[in-house]
Order: structure tokens, then sequence, then C-alpha cells
């Protein structure tokens, strides 16, 4: 990488560096139309393609903060909207690449914030900003068993990002993908999964759809059931399952595949509904930074809640103006005390001398 | 001075509280992408003004380039410590969550540490407002303004005093916090050691910032010029200096004109939100300017509105103030807003007037809480 052109740059870099504050550098850094940050992740949209009737790719390419991913895994991925930065997570779809590039898909889902922003307004050239990627569900270096695959919706996106990883490695083991949709027109990537299943003898795919008929022989009908999974693994005692898709999906195939197969690995997209609590009932505040637990009653201040049981946040007007208690709050339902408002968000400064639990909370305390 | 501000019964005070609740939830749900994109441009402004304004400096044997560089430059450093930092600090942007307009984390560009800031400004300053003996900014404890201060012959210098607190602003206010007057009225010896002590621990992080801000513009960007060291250095201490007069200017203008009001800390009991935002009203005051001035002053210009609602974006303001000056109307409240000329002069009256003993006073306003007492207060 040390061209002569980059030498001076990166001397530059290390010299001038440490002097400028980082917003400063990222400011001038947009500013010149770079995603160059001092600390964070940001990305550029370099394409945006049609994946089906209702869903988009994107692909990214991040800045060096980005430290890569693992098939399978995925990355917090934050938009503006209306002037407000959020934040949602998405599977990263495609596989590790020398020039860091990425791939996302988005369903456009009813309602949906971020989604709907990245399916419609998102454009070529826009920045984004990323988390580090996470996430467990993905392939050992030994494959020792068999793979069935089961993907709903767009629980398909890290499944794909599997499949394509075991497309690169040579399709060690005998792998079935069944992904299922309402509909033919939502199914996502299906001419490459088409053609890696005519090029790949170990590699068996079947759609299952809900609500058309079908017609092609990789098509079953139907929701899943002890049948449907006998019919595509007759041998799923010898394989490792992963399931993807909305929380409903990924229990129903638990109960159908997780006592029979060799080892069972989810995870249900779908975002936990905080249903709101009783009056005057306990909710657990989960305290991240000093990993503690504590039940306190909703709906009374959070402030203090927790200084009744004998914990002292910083704080100073205990009455929302001064800004001394503010806390992130990672997830879960709260509500402003002084107007009512009830915030699902996850917020980087929530006043807790205003505010109260209304579900299990994951505090930055 | 104006006609009393009439007494109001609890039930309107609920009443009036309950109204500028009401205005506050209105603007609260309608910022948006608007308030973003503003906040972005005066971040914009002061970066560019900036890079300009220090740039032009090295031009500046050539008298023009001197005078327009020094004057970029410092008023880079209005807008940054006024629109973008106090106002960042008071978490007015924390709805957008961008980790660079965050309130708990901002620094901004001046001596004072935004942490002290946040603790005297944020939390005393705006939450015991004009309470004597819990709001620090009533005077910084060098300055006597109100009759209701004792009177001690250390405040015979007000004036000087008030003039030296406006040169060196910026440092000055970044030692707030350590309270230093009270090594000087300390009673004993002993009490003397542990003021003393307390104070040596506290400058350290202030001492910290201080040296980075005055290696940045006194040694750092001066040393780039070389020869023209002494240029470059005076173009710093010129901006430096027009910065800490206006922000002093456009402060004593908030809390020390001839209208404005302290409070007994016994307002302070039972104190609801209806008289919380009474007690910030009749202690505020605002002056009237042209857009640039609002601006610049970080739209400290509408106090009244900064100090009802402190965590609004300061560009709502003015909108705002249309609706609370009809409120105040409404409930015989007197809204104290007048040319920022005439306003500091109000304020020189008071640091002149400080300056000498008086007979004892009686607080003006009623403690807010207890509006029974107050009246036995009146007749008496």
């Amino acid at each position: 990488m040390s061209s002569p052109v980059t030498r001076p740059l990166r001397f530059l870099r290390r010299t001038l560096g440490p002097l400028v504050e980082p917003a400063v550098f990222d400011f001038w850094s947009r500013e010149l139309g770079s995603t160059a940050s001092r600390s964070r992740i940001q990305a550029r949209v370099v394409a945006k393609r049609a994946e089906s009737a209702r869903a988009v790719t994107l692909e990214l390419q991040p800045n060096r903060r980005f430290e890569g991913f693992l098939p399978g895994q995925h990355v917090n991925i934050t938009v503006e909207i209306d002037g407000r930065r959020v934040t949602r997570s998405y599977s990263l779809t495609g596989v590790p690449r020398e020039d860091d590039r990425l791939s996302l898909t988005v369903q456009q889902v009813e309602g949906g914030l971020v989604s709907g922003h990245l399916y419609t307004d998102c454009r070529v050239g826009d920045v984004v900003e990323l988390g580090a990627a996470f996430g467990e569900m993905t392939l050992p270096e030994i494959l020792p068993f068999k793979l069935l695959l089961l993907a709903a919706g767009s629980g398909v996106t890290p499944l794909m990002s599997l499949v394509r990883e075991l497309a690169q490695r040579g399709m060690p083991v005998d792998t079935t993908l069944v992904y299922w949709a309402r509909h033919r027109a939502d199914l996502c990537f299906v001419p490459e999964l088409k053609a890696l299943a005519a090029r790949e003898p170990k590699f068996n795919l079947r759609f299952a759809l809900t609500g058309d008929a079908v017609t092609g022989t990789d098509e079953l009908r139907g929701r899943p059931s002890r049948e449907l999974l006998a019919d595509v693994a007759p041998d799923l005692s010898e394989r490792a399952v992963y399931a993807c898709g909305p929380a409903g999906f990924v229990a129903e195939v638990e109960l159908l595949a997780r006592t029979q197969a060799r080892s069972f690995q989810s995870e249900a997209f779908t975002p936990p509904v905080f249903a709101p609590v009783e009056s005057q009932s306990e909710v657990t505040l989960m305290l991240a930074k000093s990993n503690r637990v504590v039940r306190v009653a909703s709906g009374q201040p959070l402030l203090a809640a927790l200084e009744a049981q004998g914990i002292k946040p910083p704080s100073g007007c205990r009455m929302g103006i001064c800004n001394t208690c503010a806390c992130g709050k990672r997830d879960g339902l709260t509500r402003n005390l002084k107007n009512g408002g009830e915030n699902a968000e996850p917020e980087s400064n929530l006043r807790i001398c205003i505010s109260s639990a209304q579900s299990d909370l994951t505090l930055d305390l | 001075m104006n006609t009393p501000d009439r007494k109001l019964s609890p039930a309107e005070i609920e009443s009036f509280g309950a109204e500028l609740d009401a205005l506050r939830a209105r603007i609260v749900a309608d910022l948006g992408e608007k308030d973003a994109k503003y906040i972005k441009n005066i971040v914009r402004t002061v970066r560019y003004t900036e890079v300009a304004g220090r740039g032009l400096l090295y031009a500046g044997m050539f008298p023009p380039a001197f005078v327009l560089g020094s004057v970029l430059l410092g008023f880079s450093k209005i807008v940054e410590n006024m629109e973008l930092g106090h106002n960042v600090m008071h978490a007015q942007y924390d709805w957008m969550n961008d980790p660079e307009l965050n309130g708990q984390t901002y620094e901004w560009d001046t001596s004072c540490t935004s942490d002290n800031w946040r603790k005297t400004h944020n939390y005393e300053h705006h939450t015991y407002t004009n309470v004597m003996g819990k709001d620090h900014d009533i005077g910084y404890g060098v300055l006597r303004l109100y009759p209701e201060q004792k009177w001690e012959p250390r405040f015979l210098a007000n004036p000087v005093m008030a003039l030296i607190l406006m040169t060196f602003f910026q440092h000055l206010l970044a030692l707030q916090s350590l309270e230093l007057e009270r090594i000087v009225g300390a009673k004993s010896k002993e009490q003397r050691k542990t003021e003393l002590a307390r104070v040596k621990k506290d400058i350290k992080p202030i001492w910290k910032k201080m040296r980075k801000q005055l290696f940045k513009d006194y040694v750092f960007f001066p040393a780039l010029a070389g020869p023209f060291f002494p240029i470059v250095f005076a173009g710093n201490v010129a901006a430096n200096l027009m910065r800490n007069l206006w922000s002093s200017a456009v402060i004593y203008c908030g809390h020390f004109t001839e209208d404005a009001e302290v409070f007994p800390i016994e307002s302070l009991e039972n104190e609801t939100r209806g008289h919380w935002y009474l007690r910030q009203m009749r202690g505020s005051s605002n002056f009237t300017g042209t857009k640039l001035m609002h601006i610049m002053s970080g739209n400290l210009s509408h106090q009244i509105e900064h100090h009802l609602f402190p965590d609004i974006p300061g560009r709502r303001y003015a909108e705002m103030s249309v609706e609370v000056r009809r409120i105040c109307e409404k409930y015989g409240q007197h809204y104290n807003s007048a040319p920022m000329a005439k306003q500091f002069l109000g304020v020189w009256k008071r640091i002149f007037r400080g300056a000498l003993p008086n007979k004892p006073t009686r607080f003006k306003a009623a403690p807010a809480a207890n509006v029974e007492r107050a009246e036995e207060l009146v007749a008496a």
C-alpha cells in the first residue's frame, strides 16, 4: 500500500492527526466529500438495486474504521430521518471482500421507519454510519454435519450470507435451504440461488410459499410442519439447523426441529414489542455499565427508583432541565413524565429524573 | 420601573404554567429537519470563519487582512461559544442523536471546562435562577448588583471589577466554579485552609483546559507564522477580547437589567412548576436587535424563553416569544424586553449603584411558593 503518493499522506496523518480534534477532522472530511473519520465507521452507498418486488440491496463502501465481519453477522446502521439519527440492525448478505465492500438487503415493512427510508429515500452517494459487526450465527471452520437452513421472509439475509460462504468454500457439506415467503414476487436472490442449485449437486433449494400456488419443482406450499420437514430433510438427525425469520416462525421451527436435529441455532428479527406493563407492577432494569440488575416499580421516576435501591447516578435539578442525569437507553419503553410521551427507541440521553420505565429497560449506568 | 406584576392566585399560577407547558409541547413535537439543518449550518459557519480568520491573520502585516482576520476569528469564537456550544450543552439538540452535538460530551472553544459549565450553569444557574445564596451567577461572587445583596467594602470596586470580568471573561468564567471569594471571606484560619485545599484540587482540570486554550491561541498558531509571530498573536488577542466583551455583555443583559429580580432562598420551598416558570421569567430579560445579533447572542437575546425552555433549540425562541409575551400579558406579568443598548445601560446603573451601601432592602418579589406570605410582606 505504501506507494510514493500514500507515504507522505500517511506521514501527515500520523504527525498532524493528533493535533486536530476528531469532530473537526470529521467535519472537514465530510465537507470534502470523504467518509474518513477519526473514530466512527462511515459508509457510502455505492449501489442500489431491486432484489425482489419489495426489497432492495444496498452496497456500502465503509471507511478504514470498519474491522470486518463473519458471514451470518449483522451491523447496526444509523441513518438520519427528519433530522434525527435512527439505528437498526441489518444482516450483511455478502461475504467479506478484498475491498471491504458490504451489502445488505432491506425489505420494505409496513410503517417501518428505517426500512422505508433505506428502501425509498436512500440514494447512491448517501453516507450512513455503521457499528461493528456482531452476531453468533456463523459457520464453524470445520463443518462436521450436513446443514439445513430455514429462512422466512427477510430472515433469508444472514442465511444468504452463509450460503455464499459455503459456495465460496466449494460447498463442503450437503446443504438444504428452505426459504418461506408469502408470494413468489417477495423472494430475494432467486436467480443466484437457482444457479447455485443447478451448479452444486450438494446444494438443495426449496422455496416454500404460503400465499401462491406451487408451479416449479423447487417449490412447496404451506407453513412449516412435521410433514414438510420430513419431506425436505428426512435425514434431519444428521443435520445442523440454522433458522432465521420472524419470532413466530423461529419458535415454530424450533419446536419441530430442535430435538431431532444435530444442533439448532436461530435468530428472530422481529423487533421486541415492549408490552407496557400494568401500572404499579415491577420491571427489571439492566444497568449495562455497572453490570447490575435491579427491580423497580414501573411508573415512578427512574432516578428516584434507582436512588431508593441505593444507586446514586449523577443528578442535578430533578426536573428535567439540566441534563446532568441523562444516560443512554439501549432498549425498552419509557414514558416522559413531563408530557406523557412514550418512547421505544434507543436514546443517547434519557433524562432519568423525568422518565419512568414502562417495560424492562437496559440503561448505560 | 414598570407596573408591578399582578399577584396571581395558586390556580392562576398553575394555569400560567400549563399554558407554557402546552407551548413547549407544541414546539418539541415540531422539531425536525429544519432545526437539524440550522445547527449544522451553524457548525459550518463556525468552522469556515475560523479557518478564514486564522488564514487571513497569516497575511496580517497587511492591515486590512489583520483587521478582517481578527474579526472573523472573533466572530467564529462568538458563534461557537454562544449559538453552538452553550446551546448544544443545554441538550437542545440531543433529540438528533448526533454524537458531535451531544449535550453531555460537547467541549467548547473557551477556557471554562464543559463539565464545570454543565454544573454551574445548566444545573445551578438554570435551576436556582436569581435565588440569593443558590445562584452564583448573581454577580459571580465578585459583583454586587442587587440591593438585596449584602454590601462589603470590596464592592466599592464594582465598576472596575465589572470591566475586568468582561475583559478576561473566558478565564474568569473558567474559575467561577472555584468560588475564589470564599477564600477571601473565610472566617477562620482552618476554614481558609480547607477552602485553599478545595481550590487546589478543583483547579487541576480547569488549568489543563486553560493551558490548552492559551497554547492553541497564543503559542501554536502564532508560531506557525514564524517571524510574524507577534502579528498572529495580536490577532488572537483581539479575537478573544472581542468574544469576551460581547459574550459578557450579552450575559449581563440577561439577568442584571433594571427590572430583573432576585429571590430569597425561601422561594424554593414547595415551588411548583408554575412558580418555577414565574421565577425564571421575573429573573430574566430579553433584548431586541437584528437577526445577526440574535445568532451572535446564541439567542440569549431571548433570555426569558431560554430560561423557560432551556433545552429547546435557541432558533425557536423568537417564534415562542410571541406566545410567551401574550401569556404574560394575559396574566398581568411584566415581559422585560428592550433594545440592547438600553438594557446594557440599565446593567451599568446597577453596577454603579451596587458599589455603595444602601438601606436594607426587602425582596421585591414575593417568595413565589407562598402567595399569602407575599401579601403580608406587601402590606407591611
